[in-house]
């Protein structure tokens, strides 16, 4: 077992790795009255083109298989639905695709171990029948339904769809009304045995816990056997946007934008860059800056603006979101913005500002049990131990920052997504 | 967990909270006063005036730079409708000083920026500043307008609307246009004045700290020793006066937008009863019904029938109602609704098995064990509790649910009437 310490936060975090190949990470909260438990799959809704090991069989999935699996795992042989039953203990249980992951969830106060014993059951006992995965669909397409009629949704979809060219993070994490009309038992039995094995899983508790007994009581209740999960086939992207932007109506009452510059997802000490990015979108349009008032003085904008950076092992982007009732006057003197500070270099003072601030927004995230294992099972997928985010802070320097701006704050990087009102 | 209510003066409470369970602190105020059409618009402009600027800090970037030393110290205000009263809130969410490189004061600095903000506002020849009450005044006019732009929101508070029509709890929390535009940077002030001395003013402050030096810190803090004493003049929203009137037939309205999906929110009463205190067993009703994965509600129009991804019922103890809410084809409103009125019927015949009651109790027993569990949901309960007058330890409204008895829903299940039923489609 390995331990990891931050003093800082004083926080310990115990990883280990099974032999059938799965790994378990355990943050103890003593003073917790919660505990939560998570399990991750490294298959997300990119994933839908792989090659079967075995039959050495190439599979391309329709869209939206990944979610669709989370839907339907909660079904039992028995006819229960897991997550009736866990409600049924009081557990607050859930499951959430991501683009490069699935994960099952739950947390409580009471009965932890019978959720335990259901959520390794459900996940290790797939039942999949002809008729459960037809009621699936009606669910699913009212899921698809209420996105459609969310502009923020789609403003971000859109982004998505300017940025890349063939990555599948351009496309809806459910999936289409006509993709999930394509999915039977057998799309869905052949992608859980591909990718539902011990060596793509990692399950993550935080609470009350001893980190031993905690893994041994997991340990117990696994039984999936461990095979060669299927090999992914990932189609390169360059770095070049698709294309400029894009444009929609909707009827809401104010137009919504998103800003995003596509970032090389390859490169070298990922996380200092992260944090380097991080840094920067507080410098460019954070709160304090002179571009922040600007815009709000002038009733440019509504709302917050909200800046993140997104990324994962095959793509990384940054977005500005918000809303205005002149958008191009946003995007006119968002680049402004830019290139004066390209120009005349970080201040010292707002430098020191923007750390501080990314620094407690991390300690934040230790907060709570959900908070914290969350960020660790994020993390997992993109190989990244969470700690390393407070050594990175420690020694990251303006002129580091500086040089990131000039390389990743770049026009030609850059996408437009609108929703207008009709 | 640690919690210690003290009355500064009259009408303006402070609550501690101390736990060392969390690496933030909160500070908050509470600002209640009745919900009324006269005066609901003027407050909803007043945070985001008095976050524009004070004495202290003479713009909000001022305000923003002092948070960020504090290593990222999150604040925001806002209003909040809780039954017939408006609540005007400011809080600042800090890392606790243990977490820190080095000693910052976090909490000391959070109760400093907020009573600047809130009680010393920037204010030039017996007026706001005119700039910021002019942009306020076009952020929130979009902001009234932007409540279409969120679906599910915009049906639930519809139909609320045409329940209660213009008055308290049916009017919106933003207020309304027409009464916006005879605001300005005089009147506001003048309006201010009088809420910061007749509104009922909670202060809270959770997290791990020394209870005298906090306590000492709120009472000697020159801000909060000029506020004046006051009698609470907020409504009481008690559910035995709320009483609901029989009525006939139920009023149906649809409405269009350009929208995929439909809208459904049916409006439920509950009509005076045998009950001595009906607010547990309304609560059991609602989750059997239609709260969480196990109910009713949720097992056949999503899971049976596959009506719908969101079907789901709250329950709004204050008021005395119960609101169904499903997101569905336009085209499935007929079938929804028929089924949504066929299992309040198996309600009142008793149609819910052991099983369901228990699975039900269940639920809510999860919920109230977990208050504890977060600093906000807990600040959240107990300002309820301030607000109900009829305060519950969380033992004690465990004790509650527990001793509910099956038969008591049955009972309760024919005091329930279908007020409202409103339709959002395209």
């Amino acid at each position: 077992m390995q331990i990891i310490e931050n003093n800082l936060l004083k926080e310990k975090v115990y990883i280990e790795k099974t032999e059938s190949g799965i790994t378990l990470i355990c943050i103890p909260k003593e003073k917790s009255i919660k505990k939560y438990a998570i399990c991750g799959i490294g298959f997300g809704s990119n994933d839908n083109h792989f090659i079967l090991q075995k039959e050495k069989k190439e599979i391309k999935n329709p869209d939206g298989v990944a979610h669709f699996l989370e839907h339907k795992l909660f079904e039992q042989e028995n006819g229960q639905n897991s997550l009736d039953v866990l409600a049924s203990l009081g557990i607050d249980a859930n499951a959430y695709t991501t683009n490069d992951h699935t994960a099952y969830l739950f947390e409580c106060t009471d009965n932890f171990y019978k959720g335990l014993d259901e959520l390794f059951n459900y996940i290790q006992n797939p039942y999949f029948t002809d008729e459960n995965v037809e009621k699936e669909k009606g669910i699913i397409s009212q899921e698809i339904n209420m996105y459609d009629d969310e502009a923020d949704w789609k403003v971000y979809i859109n982004a998505m769809k300017a940025l890349y060219h063939k990555n599948p993070i351009r496309i809806d994490v459910a999936g289409s009304i006509d993709s999930i009309n394509k999915i039977t038992k057998e799309t869905l039995y052949d992608t859980y045995n591909s990718f539902y094995v011990p060596s793509n899983m990692v399950v993550v508790v935080s609470g009350d816990f001893k980190p031993e007994e905690i893994f041994k009581e997991i340990k117990n209740r696994i039984n999936i056997k461990n095979v060669v999960p299927a090999k992914k086939i990932e189609e390169k992207e360059n770095l070049e946007i698709n294309q400029k932007e894009i444009n929609e109506k909707m009827d809401i009452s104010l137009p919504t934008f998103i800003f995003a510059f596509k970032v090389d997802p390859e490169e070298k000490e990922k996380l200092k860059r992260a944090i380097a990015i991080e840094i920067l979108l507080e410098l460019i349009i954070g709160q304090s800056t002179d571009l922040y008032e600007n815009l709000y003085e002038n009733g440019n904008i509504f709302e917050d603006v909200m800046p993140t950076f997104e990324w994962s092992r095959d793509y990384a982007h940054i977005l500005i979101q918000g809303k205005s009732n002149d958008v191009e006057i946003v995007k006119e003197k968002l680049l402004n913005k830019i290139n004066d500070l390209k120009k005349n270099g970080i201040e010292d003072k707002q430098f020191e500002r923007a750390k501080r601030k990314i620094y407690g927004n991390y300690v934040r995230e230790f907060n709570d049990v959900s908070q914290v294992a969350l960020l660790f099972i994020a993390n997992y997928f993109r190989q990244i131990n969470p700690f390393e985010y407070v050594e990175n802070y420690k020694i990251i320097s303006k002129e580091y920052v500086e040089n990131i701006l000039k390389e990743v704050f770049d026009e030609k990087n850059m996408v437009k997504s609108t929703i207008n009102p009709y | 967990m640690n919690y210690i209510k003290k009355e500064i003066k009259d009408g303006v409470n402070l609550h501690l909270i101390i736990n060392d369970n969390f690496k933030t602190d909160y500070v908050v105020f509470f600002l209640t006063v009745p919900l009324e059409k006269e005066t609901v618009t003027q407050n909803a402009l007043i945070p985001n005036v008095l976050k524009s600027g004070c004495q202290k800090y003479p713009n909000y970037k001022k305000i923003v730079e002092e948070l960020e030393m504090m290593y990222g110290a999150e604040f925001d205000c806002g209003v909040d409708k809780e039954g017939d009263n408006l609540i005007i809130k400011f809080f600042i969410n800090s890392i606790n000083d243990s977490f820190l490189p080095e000693k910052n004061n976090n909490i000391e600095k959070s109760l400093k920026i907020l009573t600047e903000i809130i009680f010393n506002p920037l204010i030039e020849n017996d007026k706001f500043k005119e700039e910021y009450i002019n942009i306020e005044k076009q952020n929130l006019e979009l902001l009234i307008n932007s409540q279409k732009d969120d679906k599910d929101e915009y049906a639930f508070e519809r139909c609320i609307n045409i329940m209660y029509k213009d008055s308290g709890f049916g009017l919106s929390k933003y207020g309304k246009i027409v009464d916006l535009e005879k605001i300005n940077s005089e009147n506001l002030y003048k309006h201010y004045k009088q809420l910061i001395d007749t509104a009922k003013i909670d202060i809270f402050i959770s997290g791990n700290f020394e209870k005298e030096k906090i306590t000492s810190e709120v009472e000697t803090n020159e801000l909060i020793q000029k506020i004046k004493e006051r009698k609470e003049k907020i409504n009481i929203n008690h559910f035995k006066k709320e009483i609901k009137n029989k009525i006939e037939n139920p009023e149906v309205k649809q409405e269009k937008m350009e929208i995929t999906q439909g809208k459904l929110v049916i409006g439920l009463d509950i009509l005076p009863n045998n009950f001595e205190d009906f607010r547990f067993i309304a609560l059991l009703y609602n989750a059997i019904y239609g709260d969480g994965v196990n109910s009713k509600l949720f097992q056949i129009v999503r899971e049976k029938e596959s009506l719908a991804y969101t079907a789901k019922s709250m329950y709004i103890p204050k008021k005395n109602n119960i609101f169904i809410r499903c997101g569905i084809e336009i085209e499935k409103y007929e079938k929804t609704l028929e089924l949504s009125k066929r299992l309040l019927e198996e309600m009142k015949n008793g149609e819910f098995t052991d099983d369901d009651f228990e699975k039900a109790k269940k639920y809510i027993l999860a919920g109230i064990n977990s208050i504890e569990a977060e600093q906000d949901t807990q600040i959240i309960y107990l300002f309820g509790q301030e607000l109900s007058k009829l305060p519950l330890t969380v033992e004690e409204y465990r004790e509650k649910i527990i001793s509910i008895k099956k038969e008591e829903i049955i009972e309760f299940a024919k005091s329930i009437q279908i007020n409202t039923i409103y339709f959002l489609r395209n």
